[in-house]
Order: C-alpha cells, then sequence, then structure tokens
C-alpha cells in the first residue's frame, strides 16, 4: 500500500466549505422557486440566506482559483491536447466504470499529483469549475440586484433569461451532487475518497495488474511482452 | 511537502509509458506520459522535469530530435535514451546531444528504477568533465542577464498554464460533444473488423 498526497489543504478547505454551501443554496433556492412544495423558512429568510452564503461561497472559490493558479499542481486542470489519447484513455475508463469494475479488474487510471483525475473526472470538473460554477456566480450576483446591474441584464437578454439560466444550472448542479457523490464513492473502498478529501492523502493498492512488469518478471520472461522489441 | 520528482516518459507504445508509471509512482516519482515528440514538447514548456526517457524510432519526430529539443531548452534535464535495437551510429549521435544513458528493451522494473535514480545522482552532482565544458558558458553570463531570463521564464510558464488552463473547460466540452459521435464511430469500427474476420473465416 502505498499514500499518495493528492489533496492539498486550501482544496480540501475549498471543497467542504464549497459543499456546504452549495447543499445550503440547493435548500434556500428550492424554498424561493418552489415554495409551495417545501416550508422550512419564510421566503424572505430563504432570500437572505441564499444571498449571503452566495457570497460566501464566492469568496471561497477564489481560494481554490488562487491555490491552482500558484502551483504547479495546475496541470491537473490542464486539458489533454491528444485527442487520441484523450479518447484511448476515455473509453479505458468507461469500460471499466462499466463493466471492469464489477469483476474487480484494477482501475486504469493511477492517482498522481499532477494528474490526480481520470479523463472523465477531468472534463467533468474542467467544465464544472471553470465554466459553469463562474456563470452561475456571473447569474446570482445579477439577480441579487437587478436594478443595480440593469445595463449587464439588458445585454444579456433581460431578467427572464438570466433567471432561466441561473435555474437551469441549480437543477444541473442538484443532479450533479448526486452523480458526484456516488462516483465519489467507487474508490478503492467506498469511503477512500471521502477520507481523501479531509486527510489529503490516497492509497492505492500496489495490485499486480495486466501490465505490471514485477509480474511478468517473476515468471521468469526477464521482461515485459509489451517492451520486447 | 517534499515535492515529487518529476519523470517524463516519451514513447509511442504506451505500454512502456504505464510500466514505468508503475514502477516509479510506488516509489514517490510522478510520472507524465507522452506518446510522441510533439506532446513531449507541449509538456516540457509547462513543466520543468528531472529526468527524461525517450524511445528512439517513433512516429514523426525521432527521439534524438526530441532530445535535441529538449536539451536546447533546458541543458540541465538529463534524458535517457530507452532504444530496442542500440545500433552504434544512434548511440554516437545521442553521446553528442549529450544524453546522460541508454537503457535496452526489454526493461525490467529493477533496470527503470535503477537508471532512474542513476540519472538523478548525475543531475544533482554533474561530472566534472561536464562543468568543465559549460565553465565558458557560464563566465561569458553576466548573473543579471541570467536573473531576466529566469523571470521571463517563469512569467512565460505561468502566462502558458493560465492559457491552458481557460481553454480546458472550451476543450472538455469539444471532446464531451464529440464523444457520442466517436463512439459510434469506435463501434461501427470493431463491429466491421468483426464483421469481415468471420465472413473469412466462414
Ligand atoms: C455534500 C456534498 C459533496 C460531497 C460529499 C463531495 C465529495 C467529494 C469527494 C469525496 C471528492 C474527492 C474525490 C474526487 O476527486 O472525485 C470530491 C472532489 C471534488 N468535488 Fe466534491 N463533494 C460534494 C460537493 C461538491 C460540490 C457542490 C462541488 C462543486 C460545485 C464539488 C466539486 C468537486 C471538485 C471540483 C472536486 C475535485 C477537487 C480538486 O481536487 O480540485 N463537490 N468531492
Amino acid at each position: 500500500m502505498r499514500r499518495i498526497y493528492v489533496n492539498p489543504l486550501p482544496v480540501r478547505v475549498w471543497h467542504w466549505i464549497n459543499a456546504t454551501g452549495f447543499v445550503a443554496l440547493i435548500v434556500t433556492g428550492l424554498q424561493i422557486r418552489y415554495g409551495g412544495l417545501i416550508g422550512l423558512m419564510s421566503f424572505e429568510t430563504a432570500v437572505d440566506l441564499h444571498n449571503w452564503v452566495g457570497f460566501v461561497v464566492i469568496g471561497n472559490y477564489f481560494i481554490w482559483l488562487f491555490f491552482y493558479l500558484f502551483s504547479d499542481k495546475i496541470t491537473v486542470y490542464h486539458p489533454e491536447l491528444n485527442p487520441r489519447k484523450y479518447y484511448r484513455e476515455a473509453f479505458r475508463q468507461i469500460r471499466y466504470y462499466g463493466f471492469g469494475i464489477l469483476r474487480g479488474d484494477p482501475n486504469p487510471h493511477h492517482a498522481n499529483p499532477y494528474n490526480k483525475f481520470n479523463p472523465l473526472q477531468r472534463m467533468l470538473y474542467q467544465i464544472i469549475m471553470l465554466l459553469i460554477v463562474p456563470i452561475q456566480f456571473v447569474t446570482g450576483l445579477l439577480l441579487w440586484d437587478v436594478t443595480r446591474f440593469a445595463g449587464a441584464v439588458e445585454w444579456l437578454g433581460g431578467v427572464r433569461v438570466v433567471d432561466t439560466v441561473h435555474v437551469l444550472i441549480f437543477i444541473f448542479f442538484a443532479g450533479f451532487l448526486f452523480i458526484h457523490i456516488y462516483l465519489a464513492s467507487l474508490g478503492r473502498t467506498p469511503s477512500a475518497h471521502f477520507k481523501a478529501m479531509f486527510t489529503g492523502y490516497e492509497e492505492e493498492e500496489d495490485e499486480a495488474g495486466e501490465d505490471d512488469p514485477g509480474r511478468k518478471s517473476t515468471r521468469g520472461t526477464g521482461g515485459e511482452p509489451g517492451l520486447a522489441p | 511537502m517534499r515535492t515529487a520528482q518529476k519523470v517524463l516518459v516519451i514513447d509511442d507504445d504506451e505500454v512502456v509509458g504505464r510500466s514505468f508509471d508503475r514502477v516509479l509512482s510506488e516509489k514517490g516519482y510522478a510520472v507524465s506520459t507522452a506518446l510522441d515528440g510533439e506532446e513531449a514538447l507541449e509538456k516540457c514548456g509547462s513543466e520543468e522535469y528531472d529526468v527524461v526517457f525517450t524511445d528512439i524510432k517513433m512516429p514523426g519526430m525521432d527521439g534524438l530530435e526530441v532530445t535535441k529539443r529538449i536539451k536546447a531548452k533546458c541543458p540541465w534535464t538529463p534524458v535517457v535514451i530507452i532504444t530496442g535495437y542500440g545500433t552504434a551510429e544512434n548511440e554516437a549521435k545521442a553521446k553528442v546531444l549529450g544524453v546522460s544513458g541508454f537503457v535496452q528493451k526489454p526493461l525490467t522494473p529493477e533496470m527503470i528504477e535503477g537508471i532512474t535514480a542513476k540519472a538523478l545522482l548525475e543531475k544533482a552532482e554533474p561530472a566534472a568533465a561536464q562543468e568543465e565544458e559549460m565553465a565558458g558558458e557560464v563566465i561569458s553570463r553576466l548573473p543579471e542577464v541570467e536573473e531576466i531570463e529566469g523571470r521571463l521564464k517563469s512569467v512565460a510558464r505561468f502566462v502558458k498554464n493560465v492559457a491552458l488552463l481557460i481553454a480546458a473547460p472550451f476543450l472538455g466540452l469539444a471532446y464531451a460533444i464529440a464523444f457520442p459521435f466517436i463512439g459510434l464511430g469506435v463501434a461501427i469500427m470493431l463491429g466491421i473488423r468483426a464483421w469481415r474476420q468471420r465472413s473469412r473465416t466462414v
């Protein structure tokens, strides 16, 4: 068993403030938009809370952003520029999630601090953190005070457009939360990734996989078939 | 935290990269892989590696060309050549480029580990001969020039890192949108191949 430090402190702090914030935003958002369905608090309280938590979450985002901007671990959020390599690895990962995992195959992705996400995680997290989350912040900020930002709201097509985008992304995040937590439970053990988000360390089994040179050499070939010229 | 030593492995056969990753990750190295020269140089531009391994024969840019370009950018990075058939001519050419060593396929985990440790050691204590060779160059360089160059380099690296970060979600979105089509294409291709094979055996 080896331990790899994959989640640095700023990322862990950001993540759990963010997760708590998002849950609060979803609950208060539901109360604001679908007050007929739930009655946890008054409309006014919900709006107040939603605004305050929203600002905390926006501020918190900059912990995440500045950490990655000034760290060499920024590479975990860099795109794969070679599409062939990207799709090859992505399909391998899908095969693992849909099929290999049921047979107990080893995970084809090996995390290291500079490349910790598998291709599917990488794509999802990039789109979420660098596109969808910022759009949600901007639309939220505009809706917080539509009169102050009247110019920008008009430019974007009016309150209706801004509000629709904000609600659609809200629904997306409500769904994302379930998928995210489910996928996060598919680690070495169901709680492995959750623990890693608290301690920073991911544990990885030294399993003897198909392409493990160690296993091959014990068979006496002295090398690995794929490596032979 | 002590940052891990970074290793880059360039080989068009992805199994080689994966083997290095397996063996070296366990020892606490951070391994990156590239399937061709262009990708490798791209990676070298945004990150500094402690040791680079490269295959010689690859489609596109060959290993010697990659070595030359890496050495031009960062002469201090040790480069180790992975060879299938070490011809004397290739070895001579590689020596001229200042490579740190050669490893011959097929590789064993012990070889991978050993040659990595050796290359890193040489980097830490460059041979006297190498130092002498560089002395002429160092004297002619003013410290201020070096400092400005260093700062320019780190600014360039920062700008590049941020540009890649900004491009990431858009490229990710493009990959996601193209996903079903690529998937369908691959499925059709595999289907045709299986069908052909079947009709050949029938
Ligand atoms: C109760 C809610 C949540 C739980 C239990 C949870 C759990 C986790 C766990 C276990 C990980 C580490 C495994 C992995 O990298 O996949 C993780 C990573 C991550 N989560 Fe969450 N999460 C929650 C909410 C959120 C929300 C609301 C967002 C974003 C809007 C989010 C964004 C992320 C991102 C971007 C990462 C990767 C972080 C990085 O290393 O840069 N999570 N989460």
